[in-house]
């Protein structure tokens, strides 16, 4: 698993790809309370490049989830149909502190819209 | 002889360790690609030997012992065993568990199999049994 930090549309994003697994979610966990401040209400993870996730993974997901869905929510990009399906399967898709998005430029629309709001 | 002992059966160990679960993984793609399994199922039969895997791992203690995981290949199906040296834990019972959902392991074997197994070992040990049907390479479960 690999890890990069950036920011998207004035919002933190991060980048990760390769397999999330029981062994590599803590790093994944850190990087993302790295990025994401206190008063943060949205988090993007682009999970394009990533090409396994179980578990270990989606514990890591729940967390942010719980951390910004008072207020906001955590948008996850490029989700393989693999990785989609399990993120659907544990019920995670139907929380309304996690969002979808197929590509960056239908994250960066729902950003921009909801910091409209 | 059974179906099964005549039929390709291979051994892989490793240290119960949570480094080794990639190359479980390698093991396991290269056994679905022989029994002619495509996508999804290899992700889930992955996902699944993982989770038994890694909640052997979760269980080894300061001194993990060895992990095996072995292939079982029938006409029918493609079945993964995987054996340890620990005890199944029952995740409400840990008080020490720092993530939430550390429980979806044995959900999603269940979700993603067509058939799941978990039996004591004598002489202590877990056995996980995995299996999925060649017969159909639809997946187990429909998402919600």
């Amino acid at each position: 698993m690999d890890i990069a930090t950036t920011t998207l549309s004035g919002v933190p994003l991060v980048e990760v790809s390769g397999e999330i697994d029981h062994a590599s979610s803590e790093p994944f966990e850190r990087s993302i309370s790295a990025v994401l401040a206190e008063d943060d209400r949205i988090v993007l993870i682009d999970v394009s490049e990533v090409t396994y996730l179980d578990s270990g993974g989606i514990s890591v997901l729940v967390t942010a989830v719980r951390r910004v869905r008072h207020s906001g929510w955590v948008g996850v990009v490029g989700a393989n149909p693999n990785v989609k399906r399990l993120i659907e399967i544990v019920g995670l898709s139907v929380d309304h502190g996690l969002r979808m998005f197929p590509d960056r430029t239908a994250a960066v629309e729902a950003v921009d819209g909801f910091s409209s709001e | 002889m059974s179906p099964q002992e005549s039929s390709p059966r291979r051994r892989f160990s490793v240290k119960a360790e949570s480094s080794e679960l990639t190359l479980v993984r390698r093991f396991v793609e290269e056994e679905a690609a022989r029994a002619g399994l495509q996508e999804p199922r290899v992700f889930d039969l992955k996902v699944a030997v993982s989770e038994a895997c890694a909640n052997a791992v979760e269980h080894s203690g300061e001194n993990p012992g060895p992990l095996e995981i072995i292939s079982l290949r029938t006409h029918e199906h493609l079945t993964f065993q995987i054996l340890d040296t620990g005890d199944f834990r029952v995740p409400e019972a840990n008080v020490n568990l720092r993530r939430e959902s550390r429980g979806l392991g044995l959900p999603l074997m269940v979700a993603l199999m067509d058939e799941v197994n978990i039996s004591r070992l004598q002489g202590g040990g877990t056995k996980v049994t995995l299996s999925v049907s060649l017969r159909s390479n639809s997946g187990a479960v429909r998402a919600r």
